[in-house]
């Protein structure tokens, strides 16, 4: 259908339209009308992808000036080949309704195997890739360094994007990177002293080059034709390579002078951990490096690595990662941390030290994207609560919306458990982890539901050792067995291939009928990756409420930067985060108004409103005051009745006119009320 | 019918039937009796009809054994012989012992047949109910004409039939039980050990190598439940057991399966992401990983319950759907040829292809194609199957009413005289037509 968005004409590739997703076109489309960030939160299967892609396009062809590029990023492959299938149904639906090849060019990146040539980027209309092209300055500076100003960059399935940038910020160091380190930088050396004796030319040229400084890219960048690299800072490219590392002999001595301080520091006993600007002093103290060339290390290790013509840079990957944390160790003087640890804590009798760098602050990582581009839109079916985004990430955005899924039926059914028949409180909490009673009651809730739900269900536990414990346990008191003369059971390993395999063979099973229960781990790859349609799963169960480990010195580094910084409090963060996991684990049963489950959050806790609140609309507001604390019988007598309900046919005439509209029906003055309704302005 | 070519196995003569004396003959498929002087037989029975065989106790006056058949009926033949009246009747006893349960399993399987098909079809009930069940015809009858297709001239429905897969907790079914005096019991029935079979194929092939040249299949079962191989989540005392190897065969398959990697590319979690981050980047708040070499006892253990339920289920679901699994792989295989050719712009997998498709398609987006049609909602089948009767249940009419109706009907029409007299003539009739 053609749809007026706001005078805007947009192609939608459907006979029907979702009122949420006229909603959500019409939030987008203000967005960048001006020019601004959003953040906007829709239930997953509500054709969130095909309406960003319908009005992003539409939008591109009316105002060609105003908006040159679509920048799409997606977290995993599977889901950036779902984004190039829609936009080639809404290219094909183009190219009926108006009966011109389009030449409209889309590009997809997708795993570094077809990594592309970067002229190419530059004359797609639409690029898809994932996050990392964007936000890892390593790869960022590779491929998307030269990306227009005018585009628009949507992060899809953005619910975990402050960790995506501190993972592209944060640097470990190891014995072994040292050791790979040291035989690099005696490669580099050889090489050097090869190139010397036959072609000496070549290494004046870059010494001249160096002292004229980096000004080619301080043009560039003032001209405005890169994208920013984080590691690159503003400031040294106004200098000239100090001359302490401009020759390529120094540079390699200085770079030992570094490593050998660095295996210095990883001969610890205790725990060390520290800021930024105090290990710049210790450094300078104990080997008199200086501040300044630090900072130019990845820059200066670029040049030489060019100059010397070396071919495969993956080989030089440790030296690399070396002279990167240089280069951020000395210029953020903030937002950093450095922890050094002699060995891990369930082992204190192996040395195995580490060296954490560790940033803390996402803001950083995606600082340049922000202010580069002139719309960036945050979008996930979990983004809940929404304002939490924009502080963690420092950003303003224009719009913040969070959109609720109409629906003829409510085809969701929310259950918090929070007692065993016996009325035992049934919490993960550590101090009842390990508790007999509440395993044993977790166990009986999963028997119960796997005699009443039909073919596929979810489990997910907090971490991978709690479910190890739970199932072990469950297998002693033989519940396990009882469960199996239900479903097939399978259970994530920490192996990925295993893992997959169990993954299909579960589906076979949910297939043929037989049905099958799948026990997973929230934050794993499962529940961030895997979707469980219909019948894969009729039914999710989250044990606990999954807080992130939180003895990690890391994690407590992060939190008390958040608290001074941000003014988040520590429970609130803790909070958020194991919501937000605990929201795409039970998200991962609806993907669409035809399809039907339940979730069953298994933990008293769910049922106070701190933790319920940061629940995502659509599945908040399905919880009422009857589903708040109940127990297992309980939650089983209403999954009976909510089931039997569902499974009766449930037909398009159904939809009509509520969740589902003709364009009459959406031309109506009545339903363009409601609609404004539907998206939730905080 | 009664040709006597058929191999005889026993002869018992003085055997009386009906206070007649006469001769039993056990032949390779049915067991007969004639009278004495006499070259026909007046009773025989196939094993195949026969149910059971029952004899009377020891120490009684007479020593008969009786036969009970499928149908109900019974046969008793009084051994007369004084001398070796015990001794016969044990012969023709043991023999039979030995010869019924061939036949029962065809039996039964016929039996199963028309079992299943009565309660498929409930035409066919009601039609059974009707005919049968009120001595219309025989149930012989009745199935003779509604399927000479049972015994196989027909195979082709019953090769539909979906096989009967293993129950998942089959292992949960042999729990053991203490018997008192410091061993355990365990219950084994045919059915498990098909079952065990079934999933363990590498259990049966040690079985078939070593009973019961080497062992007694009481043994080998023993062997099997002591076996480091079944207690899974054990740590490996180094026993050797003949179960060893198997354990190995399995660790095999799991394998050559994980290596095999999966079709379905959306949940293949080993290329989920794009970029996985270069070695030394990025941060780890997650716990300390257990895959270290330094696991404890405790942790490997719980690893290997997990496996060990995650094989178990996958070799209960293989079990299960072994036969269709050729038809699936060939299905894939032409798919995948014609899916190449068919998009050649675009190297996907056809199978990805697919399943992408499959996960972007929003159905009720989109106007149903195939032509509206009215479901039927059918709240009673068997009367949508009756066709329009009265609704009050009084005037329902019952079998017996059906039946009462054609014998008053037969009996009017065999009474029946035309009185030629009263027959109009045509003109009459063409007049009145008008």
């Amino acid at each position: 259908m053609k749809l007026n968005i706001e005078g805007l004409l947009v192609y939608f590739p459907y006979d029907y339209i979702y009122p949420e997703q006229y909603s959500y076109m019409l939030e987008l489309k203000r967005t960048l009308d001006a020019k601004g960030h959003g953040v906007l939160e829709m239930p997953s299967g509500t054709g969130k992808t095909i309406s960003l892609l319908s009005l992003i396009v539409a939008y591109q062809r009316a105002f060609p000036l105003e908006v040159t590029k679509l920048i799409y990023c997606s977290r995993t492959v599977p889901e950036i080949e779902k984004v190039v299938e829609e936009l080639r149904k809404l290219m094909e639906f183009y190219t009926k309704e108006t009966g011109e090849s389009n030449n409209f060019l889309a590009l997809a990146l997708s795993s570094r195997k077809n990594l592309c040539i970067h002229p190419e980027i530059l004359h797609a209309n639409i690029v898809v890739y994932s996050y990392h092209y964007l936000l890892d300055p390593k790869i960022a500076d590779l491929v998307s360094k030269e990306l227009a100003k005018k585009s628009v960059v949507v992060f899809d399935e953005a619910h975990n994007i402050d960790n995506v940038c501190i993972d592209s910020m944060s640097v470990n160091i190891t014995r072994r990177t040292l050791d790979r380190c040291q035989t690099n930088v005696d490669t580099l050396q050889n090489t050097i002293h090869k190139i010397k004796e036959t072609d000496a030319a070549k290494l004046r040229e870059e010494y001249r080059r160096l002292v004229e400084g980096l000004k080619e890219a301080n043009v560039a960048r003032e001209t405005d034709i890169y994208l920013a690299n984080p590691v690159l800072p503003d400031e040294i490219l106004q200098e000239a390579v100090p001359g302490s590392i401009r020759t390529a002999e120094h540079f390699v001595g200085f770079m030992r002078r570094f490593l050998e301080y660095l295996k210095s520091r990883l001969r610890v006993q205790h725990v060390v951990q520290e800021s930024a600007p105090q290990f710049l002093k210790d450094i300078f103290e104990k080997v008199c490096i200086d501040r300044k060339p630090l900072r130019f290390c990845a820059e200066r290790l670029q040049s030489l690595l060019r100059t010397l013509e070396i071919a495969d840079i993956a080989d030089f990957s440790a030296v690399t990662l070396i002279s990167n944390f240089a280069t951020l160790v000395s210029t953020y003087s903030q937002g950093f941390t450095i922890i050094i640890e002699p060995f891990e804590d369930r082992t204190p009798t192996i040395a195995n030290p580490v060296l954490h760098f560790s940033c803390m602050d996402p803001s950083i990582a995606i600082k340049p994207v922000f202010q580069r581009f002139q719309s960036v839109v945050i979008t996930s079916g979990t983004l809940s609560p929404l304002d939490i985004y924009p502080r963690i990430l420092d950003f303003r955005p224009v719009t913040m919306a969070s959109f609720t899924m109409t629906l003829a039926r409510t085809c969701l059914c929310p259950l918090i458990v929070g007692r065993g028949n016996d009325q035992v409180a049934l919490s993960s909490k550590f101090e009842t982890r390990e508790d007999f009673a509440v395993i044993r009651n977790y166990g009986n809730l999963l028997l119960e539901m796997s005699a009443i739900v039909p073919d596929g269900i979810v489990a997910f536990f907090t971490s991978y050792v709690y479910m190890e414990n739970i199932v072990a346990s469950w297998y002693e008191q033989g519940i396990l067995e009882n469960i199996q003369r239900n479903k097939l059971i399978f259970i994530e390993t920490q192996d990925a291939a295993e893992t997959s395999m169990a993954l299909e063979k579960y589906q076979e099973a949910c297939e043929n009928g037989r049905g099958a229960i799948l026990l997973s781990v929230a934050r794993g790859k499962v529940s961030e990756g895997i979707d469980f349609v219909h019948h894969y799963g009729r039914a999710v169960i989250m044990f606990g409420v999954p807080y992130v480990y939180t003895q990690s010195r890391i994690l407590k580094a992060r939190l008390e930067y958040l608290r001074d910084q941000f003014q988040i409090r520590e429970n609130d963060f803790l909070t958020f985060d194991a919501m937000r996991h605990a929201a795409q684990c039970v998200g991962r049963a609806i993907r669409g108004k035809t399809d039907y489950g339940l979730m069953i959050f298994a933990d008293k806790r769910y049922a106070r409103a701190d933790k319920r609140g940061k629940l995502p609309r659509w599945i908040q507001e399905h919880i009422n005051d009857g589903s708040l604390n109940l127990t297992v019988d309980e939650a089983v007598q209403l999954s009976k009745h909510f089931l039997r309900q569902m499974a009766q046919p449930f037909r398009q005439e159904d939809q009509l006119g509520l969740s589902l509209l003709t364009l009459e029906q959406l031309e109506s003055e009545e339903m363009l009320q409601k609609i404004t309704q539907i998206a939730h302005q905080t | 019918m009664t040709s006597l070519s058929e191999e005889v196995l026993l002869v018992v003569k003085k055997v009386r039937q009906k206070k007649q004396d006469g001769t039993l003959y056990l032949m390779a498929e049915r067991i007969a009796w004639g009278p004495e002087g006499k070259d026909r037989f007046t009773v025989s029975h196939l094993y195949a009809d026969i149910r059971c065989q029952k004899i009377s106790p020891d120490g009684k006056a007479k020593v008969q054994l009786q036969l009970v058949l499928h149908t109900g009926e019974s046969t008793t033949f009084h051994f007369a012989n004084e001398s070796t009246a015990l001794k016969d009747r044990e012969a023709a006893k043991e023999l039979l012992q030995q010869l019924l349960p061939k036949f029962k399993k065809k039996a039964n399987k016929e039996l199963e047949e028309k079992n299943r098909m009565l309660q498929e079809d409930p035409v066919l009930f009601q039609l059974y109910k009707d005919l049968v069940v009120s001595q219309v015809i025989s149930a012989e009858e009745f199935w003779a004409n509604r399927l000479g297709g049972i015994n196989n001239t027909d195979p082709s429905p019953y090769n539909n039939k979906q096989e009967v897969g293993i129950s998942g907790a089959f292992l949960a079914d042999i729990r053991p039980q203490t018997d008192g005096c410091n061993g355990l019991r365990y219950n084994l029935t045919a059915d498990i050990i098909e079952s065990i079979f079934r999933t363990y194929p590498a259990v049966k092939q040690k079985y078939s190598e070593n009973v019961p040249h080497n062992l007694t299949e009481k043994e080998f079962w023993t062997r099997f439940f002591q076996s480091h191989y079944f207690h899974r989540d054990r740590i490996n005392t180094g026993t050797q057991d003949i179960f060893s190897e198997c354990a190995k065969q399995d660790e095999k398959g799991l394998k050559t399966l994980v290596t095999q990697g999966v079709k379905n590319p959306l949940v293949d979690l080993q290329s989920l992401e794009d970029k996985t981050l270069d070695e030394g980047y990025g941060i780890c708040t997650t716990q300390p990983s257990t895959s270290n070499a330094n696991k404890s006892v405790k942790d490997s253990s719980n690893s290997a319950i997990i496996k060990r339920f995650n094989h178990h289920s996958a070799m209960v679901l293989a079990a299960g759907s072994r036969r269709g699994e050729l038809a699936s792989d060939q299905a894939s295989e032409t798919s995948s040829t014609d899916g190449n050719s068919r998009d050649s712009d675009f190297f996907q997998p056809p199978v990805k292809k697919v399943k992408l498709q499959e996960a972007i398609e929003f159905e009720d987006l989109q106007r149903e194609n195939r032509p509206k049609t009215v479901p039927l909602n059918l709240k009673k089948s068997d009367r949508y199957a009756h066709g329009p009767v009265p609704l009050q249940s009084q005037q329902y009419t019952t079998s017996q009413d059906i039946i009462n109706s054609v014998n008053y009907i037969r009996h009017e029409m065999a009474s029946y005289k035309p009185s030629l007299t009263q027959v109009r003539a045509q003109t009459l009739c063409a007049q009145q037509r008008v």
